[in-house]
This record gives structure tokens, sequence and C-alpha cells, in this order.
């Protein structure tokens, strides 16, 4: 699968027939592909589509997971503006989407370029930093929490390297819980962004780049001017990937500190889990989750616009 | 074949009908198979621990009555699940639980299984004690729980240690600090505790600092919602609290409750305000070297109180096989199987039959049964007295309070809003 | 690839290596501990370096945490997952993308849409619904929900690529008389089969380390797939640091064997669909 390879053969039926042959389209559709469609269809209507709405009108309602629902209007919406925690797990999830966002964009995009040669050897690195990709995100938890602990093997390291005092308790001191997580989110996903960026950046044209270079522009110039332009469709890709992954994020956080300490580091998600499912406030926490779907709709109408866009243009 | 627009429009409403007549989530309704009597039981534990895990396996192969299958959830897991397991039209028959809040919630809306007949004459349930029926007992005065082991709390130390440093248990409160200076000038942590993944452990001297300061009959109405955390009261708790934050380790918050006894081991540590279950995390060859005291009394007007948290058995009103389950929390409730469990299971908990021999139990149990026959007030626990959501908040609070304990003020009015939330929704 | 890009090989290397050593330092010190004794790390603590070499870790996991088991779960879920989910989507890919179907653009983003929601807003209804149907507790309850929340991605990119076939080979189809099912079946499914096989790749991993649906709709533990069993031997008051190593490593070898043998399909898959 090549990027950028465009089939030169006719590959679609024409987009907007002549109105005269509309009346019969359907007829020119069989009944055994109306089944194709509604099966899978009907399947994700059904498990995806209506748990979402019964979530907004369960945020609507008071209920301990027994007996009937009590309908408490709009007093679960009215309880999130003045939640304090609610407002921490907002602004954490800002952080995470800029921090968990940028920095595995940033870090995939590096090594995306500078391992973009061939070679066994470079076959190996690429390999290595995509393997935590395959890891779930529950052990990757597991594995961050053991380089944590005091007198873990990050704190040996420091002491080794002579930084001692920089030492502290990671996951437990609040200023610090949260990075220490994104950091351990950001080793996972940094390999799955460098492979799509490596993908983009096999579908850069070379010699656009050597006629720069002959211009006489440097290797910065180069990579801005010539290359990054290529990549926007790589660009539009990953940044909805990431930013609709940075508000699903759930099991790493979970995995490692359950949201503390003292909620310093609630995302959306695990607060809503928590308020959901450990709490059994299962109104208020289908509250929250609406407000994750609303944060999340925003993003993927822009990506679904872009994406009918680019169908357009093919 | 051709398929008008009107057919394909009918076919997909009646499509997208199914879903909508099929289940009605928050209607109340659970549209279940509803079979006869099952023949099997299914016992739903949170019990993880590696040792007593494995001993109430071994207590349900033994069982003599239906095949019964144990399924061990985590703890967390558990709690989330338990409305759901026991709203459904097939819930497990025997749930593994403690007392309290929980189980008095549940039984309040009917979903416990009415065990009074265990607790009349001839049941297996007879002989306890009456605190321990009154434990077990809804607010409607009918039976919904089954005690099968309790444990208690005190302050643990190793004896060889304590001979090493040339020291002695204190007995007065201004003893205990007195000795906690003279240990940390030595260059040993007086104190240990785990509240990393394990926050509730914060409670623990909370708890104990609020009996003896305040007495058991004001713990209990805090923790039901009948007083503020903005109390004087609770000022004052937290004012002695404060006086202890300097002697905990300071890797505590990293830490879980095992974790904690690190340090004693290597006696770098000396005392650790735990439950019983500690035992099992020490090494086996210092299991016997560990004794305990009782957190020293600070105000001589309340009465002494201890915590002891039972653990035990209800059953859901929903059972498909309620003579089985009944039969099964009488095998668990019996002398034999709580002795089986008890030694197998490596842990220090006490049986809550009186029938059970326990002279053959270690020392330092029997220590502890002494201790508690001994007291005046027992209380559970902070989540069990009063329930999960209040627990959340003293996490919070409390762990927060130690990292930075300068404006208890705050620090209450805090906790307070929290808790109002609690008890008003 | 461009030629610009001069190998200085001597000093990439040195860089690399370290860097990608220490890149996989987690999991290298993951191992380390998962072979270490309760007792030593009772003792020592968990970064120092082993003095023992133990392997009651993955005794413990193997025999009181279930992780046998667990990963036979595992696997039966997502390989049942996996086939139900690439059928449905490309019989659903294959109606869009060669037959004039009303609004099949907008039908087919709405199915992806159904993909990009986050999950939480469905775990609660998603567990009732589960019950209400008698559903609950039983791994097809697990298969058909992650089957129903993957299907719009799936159909999403093979539709992309079957827009890309050339219209010769369905008309020529056509003219042997084919109806649809024998056009997908011999024309269609053999087409796509690098696309298929990417596919697969990436969802055997995403499903193999779902743990979110697995909390949800279960409570036997001997259902539990491995990411939930995991968590159950954190224990309630303690946790053997050894034995939750070992079981995590574990874990993590089936997608790691499946992601090396696969290597071609695993990039390829996260590309296709993705540009066109």
């Amino acid at each position: 699968m090549t990027a950028g390879t465009v089939a030169r053969a006719r590959t679609t039926p024409p987009d907007d027939p002549a109105p005269e042959r509309r009346r019969g389209v359907l007829a020119r559709v069989p009944v055994l592909v109306w089944v194709f469609l509604a099966v899978p269809l009907a399947v994700e209507l059904f498990w995806v589509f209506w748990p979402a709405f019964n979530s907004f009108s369960l945020s609507f309602t008071s209920w301990k997971g027994v007996g009937a629902a009590q309908p408490v209007g709009l007093a679960n919406y009215e309880r999130l503006v003045a939640d304090p925690v609610f407002h921490t797990a907002l602004v954490n999830n800002v952080i995470w989407v800029v921090g968990f966002g940028g920095l595995s964009v940033i870090g995939g995009l590096g090594l995306a370029v500078a391992l973009n040669r061939p070679g066994r050897a470079v076959g190996f690195y690429r390999s290595a930093i995509y393997l935590p990709m395959v890891v779930s995100l529950a052990v990757t938890g597991l594995f961050w929490r053991v380089m944590y602990q005091p007198d873990g093997p990050i704190d040996a390291g420091l002491h080794g390297l002579g930084l001692g005092e920089w030492s502290r308790q990671w996951l437990a001191d609040p200023d610090t819980a949260l990075y220490a997580v994104l950091i351990a989110a950001v080793w996972r996903q940094v390999g799955y962004i460098m492979v799509l960026y490596l993908a983009g950046l096999k579908g850069c044209d070379p010699t656009l780049e050597e006629a720069a270079a002959v211009d006489g522009a440097n290797a910065w110039q180069r990579f801005w001017r010539v290359v990054m332009p290529q990549l926007r469709g790589v660009n539009t890709v990953i940044f909805a990937v990431t930013v609709i992954d940075s508000l699903r994020t759930f099991d790493i956080v979970w995995a490692m500190t359950r949201g503390g300490p003292y909620n310093t580091t609630q995302l959306l998600s695990t607060y809503m889990f928590q308020q959901g499912f450990t709490l059994v406030n299962l109104g208020y926490g289908s509250a929250i989750a609406v407000v994750i779907f609303l944060l999340a709709i925003a993003f993927i109408i822009t990506y679904l616009v872009r994406q009918s866009r680019s169908e357009d243009v093919s | 074949m051709n398929l008008s627009r009107r057919r394909f429009l009918m076919g997909t409403a009646a499509v997208g009908a199914i879903p909508l007549l099929a289940s009605c989530v928050g209607s109340g309704a659970d549209a279940g198979p509803s079979a006869g009597a099952a023949t099997t039981l299914t016992l739903q534990s949170s019990i993880q621990d590696a040792g007593p895990k494995a001993a109430m396996e071994s207590v349900v192969a033994a069982f003599t009555g239906p095949k019964t299958t144990l399924n061990s959830v985590a703890t967390e897991q558990f709690r989330a699940q338990l409305s759901t397991y026991l709203s459904s039209s097939t819930p497990p028959d025997v749930l593994a639980w403690y007392a309290g809040s929980v189980a008095n919630t549940y039984a309040q809306q009917g979903l416990l299984l009415d065990v009074s007949d265990l607790w009349a004459p001839g049941g297996a349930c007879a002989k306890f004690s009456p605190a321990l029926k009154a434990l077990s007992t809804a607010a409607d005065g009918k039976s919904i729980f089954v005690p099968t082991s309790y444990y208690w709390w005190s302050v643990f130390y190793k004896k060889s240690a304590f001979t090493q440093w040339g020291i002695q248990p204190p007995t007065t409160w201004d003893g205990f600090i007195a000795l906690c200076d003279q240990l940390k000038a030595r260059g040993i942590h007086p104190l240990t505790n785990g509240i990393g993944s394990t926050a509730w452990m914060t409670s623990g001297w909370f708890d104990y600092l609020n009996l003896r300061i305040n007495g058991a009959t004001y713990h209990r109405e805090l923790l039901a919602g009948k007083h503020s955390f903005e109390d004087k009261q609770v000022t004052d708790v937290l004012d002695q609290y404060k006086r202890l934050i300097p002697y905990f380790h300071p890797n505590q918050t990293s830490w879980d409750a095992q974790q904690a006894v690190q340090p004693m081991v290597n006696n770098e540590a000396a005392m650790y305000l735990v439950g019983a279950f500690c035992t099992q995390y020490f090494p086996k060859d210092q299991q016997g070297d560990l004794d305990f005291f009782s957190v020293p009394p600070i105000n001589p007007a309340v009465p002494s109180a201890e915590e002891a948290p039972t653990d035990g058995f209800f059953a859901a009103a929903g059972s498909k096989n309620p003579e089985g389950a009944r039969q099964l929390l009488s095998y668990l409730a019996s002398p034999a199987a709580q002795q089986s469990f008890i030694q197998k299971s490596g842990s220090s908990n006490m049986p809550t039959s009186p029938e059970v021999d326990t002279s053959t139990f270690s020392p330092l149990v029997q220590k502890g049964i002494k201790l508690l026959n001994e007291t005046k007030e027992i209380t559970q626990f902070f989540n069990r007295d009063s329930s999960d959501a209040l627990q959340t908040t003293a996490d919070a609070a409390l762990t927060k309070f130690i990292a930075d304990p300068s404006d208890i003020g705050a620090a209450q009015r805090n906790w307070q809003a929290a808790a109002k939330q609690v008890f008003t929704s | 690839m461009s030629v610009i890009n001069r190998p200085r090989s001597g000093w990439f290397h040195v860089i690399m290596v370290p860097f990608t050593l220490l890149w996989l330092a987690p999991i290298l010190f993951a191992a380390m501990i998962a072979v270490r004794s309760f007792d030593d790390i009772a003792a020592r603590g968990l970064g120092a370096l082993p003095t023992s070499f133990s392997l009651e870790g993955f005794a413990t996991a193997f025999g009181g945490g279930r992780v046998a088991a667990a990963l036979v779960n595992s696997a039966v879920v997502t390989v049942a997952t996996v086939v139900v989910t690439l059928a449905l989507a490309a019989v659903a890919a294959f109606a869009l993308a060669r037959f004039r179907i009303p609004f099949r653009r907008t039908i087919l983003l709405f199915m992806l849409a159904g993909n990009l929601l986050p999950p939480q807003i469905l775990l609660i209804p998603v567990s009732r619904i589960t019950q209400a149907l008698g559903i609950y507790d039983t791994l097809l309850a697990l298969v058909v929900v992650q089957v129903g929340f993957g299907l719009g991605f799936y159909t999403f990119v093979l539709h992309g690529f079957m827009r890309s076939l050339p219209t010769e080979v369905f008309e020529a189809a056509v003219l042997d008389g084919a109806g649809p099912a024998r056009t997908f079946w011999s024309v269609v499914l053999p087409l796509c089969r690098p696309a298929l096989a990417a596919l697969a790749a990436l969802a055997t991993t995403w499903i193999f380390n779902d743990l979110i649906w697995a909390m949800t709709v279960l409570r036997t533990e001997s259902k539990f797939p491995i990411t939930a069993a995991l968590l159950n031997l954190q224990g309630g008051f303690s946790s053997s640091w050894n034995v939750i190593a070992a079981g995590s490593l574990v874990a993590a070898v089936p997608t790691a064997i499946v992601f090396f043998l696969f290597q071609k399909q695993f990039v390829s898959g996260l590309l296709v669909g993705s540009n066109k």
C-alpha cells in the first residue's frame, strides 16, 4: 500500500448520474446488497448509537443501579459546573491533549525523519520504538508503576547519576503525578505516530528536495518548506487521531494512579468511571460521559468534514 | 429484484424498533429468563490476597451441599458491579463482603435474602455474640448477614527490634509521642504506613484518634452525617494527626499497605497502625516476632474502643436457589469451616463462632481476642461504618492533609463540602 | 527515499543504540522483577538488582492468577471478534463502495463516527442492555460489543480500498453473470487480501489489549481475558510485584508475536485509508 497512488483507470461509478436515471437507482441495487449493508448497520445502531442515546437520557436522572431511575432534570449538569474535581479533570484533559498530543507528534515526527533510511539496524530501531504500542495500556501502566516506585529503577538511576535530590514520590506527588503518567503514555504513542509519519514521508517526492538543495536551501529550510507541506494529509489524520485518543485515554491513568493522589490526575474518562462504576452514581457518571461526547464530537465533525472533502477531491 | 423506497424505509424502521422494544435502560424492569430453582450455587468473592483466596477455595471445595462455583473478583471490580450483581435476574447466590452501610443499603432495597432463621435458636449463627447479631441486622429487624471472621487493628511492632533499641510499648499518649521523638532522633522512622494505592489507610489513624479523643458514639454519628466535619472535635483530631505526620516514613505516599512493612523488615521503621492482616506481609521467619499494643488513651473521659472489621457473607434475594444459599451460609458459619479457613489462610483472623477452639491459634491472635473482649466499644472501619462514597472523600481529604497540614480549617471545610455532596445525593 | 540523507553511520548508531535500549528499559525492568522472589523484593525493594532468580512469580501468576485460562479467553474473544467484524465490515464496505445506495457517503461517515465515540458514553447502558438480553457475563457479550464498536472504522478503511479497485474487474464479473454474492466472494475478497491482513493484524492487537469492555460486561473470574485477570493480580490489601510483572510480560507476549510475524501488514494497516 503506497501512499499517494492514484489509480489511473476510472475507479468509481459516476457520482452524479443524470436526473432521469435517479428514479430507478434503488431498483438497480439488489436486495442482497441491502442486506449486506443493513446487518452491520443494525449491529452498530444497536450497540453504539442506542447506548449513546441511553446515556443522554440517563444523564437527566439520578440512579443507583437498582430500581427505577429518578428524573432530576438538569441537576447533574448543575452539579458538574460546581464540582471542583470536574474542573480539575477538565484542566487535566487540556494539559493531556496538549502534552500527550504535542509530545507524541513532535517525537514521532523527529524519529520518523531520523529513521527514514534503509538498513537492517534501522529496521530494528523502528521495531523497538513501535514495540510498546503492541503492549496493552494497562500493562504499560503497570510497567511504569514499577519504574516510578520509590527506590525503583528511575530513582536508582538518578542516584547513580548523582542527581539523587531530584528523586521524589513520582506518582504520589500531585505536582508530578500527571506528568509521570503522561511520559508513560507518550512513550507508548510515539511509535504509532512515527509509523504514520514514515508512511507520509515515503510519499514525499525526493526530487523536490533535491531541487531545493541545488537552490541552496539548508536542511532545516528543506524540511519546513518542501517536506512538511507534502505531509498535510498525514497531519490531518494524526491531528484527529491524537485529539480523539486524548479524550478517550482511560486504561493507562487508571492502571497507574486511579485518578489520585486526591483527584489530581483525574481525567474526564477516569472521573466518569469512578462516578459511574465505583460509586455507582449512574446519572452523574452519564452526565460526565455526555460532556466527553460533546467535546469529542466537535473534533469528529471537523475530521469527518475534511475526510469527505478529500473524498470529493479524489 | 426490485425494492421500492417505501418498503426500504419500513424495513429500516422495523430494524430500528427492535432495540427500542428490547431494552429500556433505567426503567427498572428486568427482562431476563426466569428459570425454576437451580441446583448449583455461585459464590462471588472479593478476597484477593493469596493466602485467604487459596483458603477460600479449599473451604468451598469441601462443601458437601450443591456444587458451588467460586468466583474471585478484584475488590474494586466487585464493588463497582455489586449493584449489577444483586439486581440481575440471575444473581450470584452468595456474596462475600462485610457488614455495614453497603449491606444495609441493599437490604433496604430488598435485594438481600432474609436469613433470620440462621440466627434463630438452632441455626448456624445462634451462638454468636449479640454485638455480631446487631451488626448483621438491617433496619427492618431482619438479619441479612452472616459474619464468619473478624480481625482487629492495633499498633504492630517487632519484639526483637524493641529489645534491640531498648524501648517498651508506651501506655500513655504523651509516652507514645516521646517514644516517637526518641526513635526519630536515633535515625529510625517511628511510624510507617502505605497510603498510595490504598489511600484508605489514612483513615486508620483518623478513626483511632477520633475514638480516643471524642469517643465511639461521636465517631459513629460523624460518619452517619449527624455532625459536621467542621466541628471543633474534628479539629482536635486533626491537630493530633498533624503531630504524627513528621514521624511517618516519607515513602508512605507511594506505597500500598503491603509495601509499608518493608522498612520494618529491615528495622528501619518501628511501628505500624494496621489490621492484623499485616502478619502475612512479613517474611515467614519474622511473623513470630510480631506483637502489638493498643493506641494509648488520650481522653480519659471516653470509654475504650477498638476497630474490629467483620467479614462475612450475604445472599441475594433473587437467588435461584435460596435453600442452597442458606445451606452454604450455614456451612461457612460453622465452626469447622471457620477454623479451616483461618488456619489455611495464614492470616490473623479471628472466628466469629464461639465454638471454635482458639487455643490452637497463635499467641498473637489470642492476645487480639483478649483485647476485643476487654474493650467497651467496637467499630468497624471508616468505610464500613459510613459508605464507600464517604470513604472517597476521606481519602482525598486526609492524603491532602498529610501532604500539606498547614491549614486545618481549609481541610475541614473542603471535606465537609465533599461529605455534604455524599449525604445529599 | 531522499538521496540527500547521507547516512553518517558511525554517530547515528552511537546515538540510536543507547536511545533504543533506554526505550526498551521499562520492559526490561519488568522482566528483571518478574524473575525475583517475593522475599527478595520485600527486603530490598524494587530498584535493587536481582540477587535471586526465581520463577515463583510466573508460577503464582499461572496458578492462582489463572493467567493461562485468561489467555485462552483472550484468544477466543479476539479471534471471534476479528473474524465477525471483518466479515461484516467487508460486506458493508462492498455495498457502499460499489453500489449506488442513496446517502452512501453519509452512511459511511455515520458508521465511522460510531467508532470515534468515547467508549465511556456507552459503558453504563451497554452493561444494562447485555443484562436485559440475558447475555451479561458471557464471552458472547464481549464479542458482540466489540464488534459493534469497531465496525465503523474497518468499514471505512475497506471502503476506501474497494473504491480503488479497477472497475474492469467488476464489469467482467457482471458479464459472466455473477450476482453480488459471487462477485463479493470470488472477486472482491481475494483482491482485498492485503487490506484484510493488515486490518486483522491491527484488530488483533486492539481487541486483545482491551480492558474497559471486559470490565463492564464480565463478572465470572474464569471468563476474564488477560487484561482483566492482570488487574485481579493486584490484591485488595497487597500486591506481589513479581507476580504482576510476570503476568504483564506473559500478557505482552502474544501481541508481540503477532506484531513480529505481521510487521509489514501492521504498518500498511495503519496507512490503508489514511491517504487518499
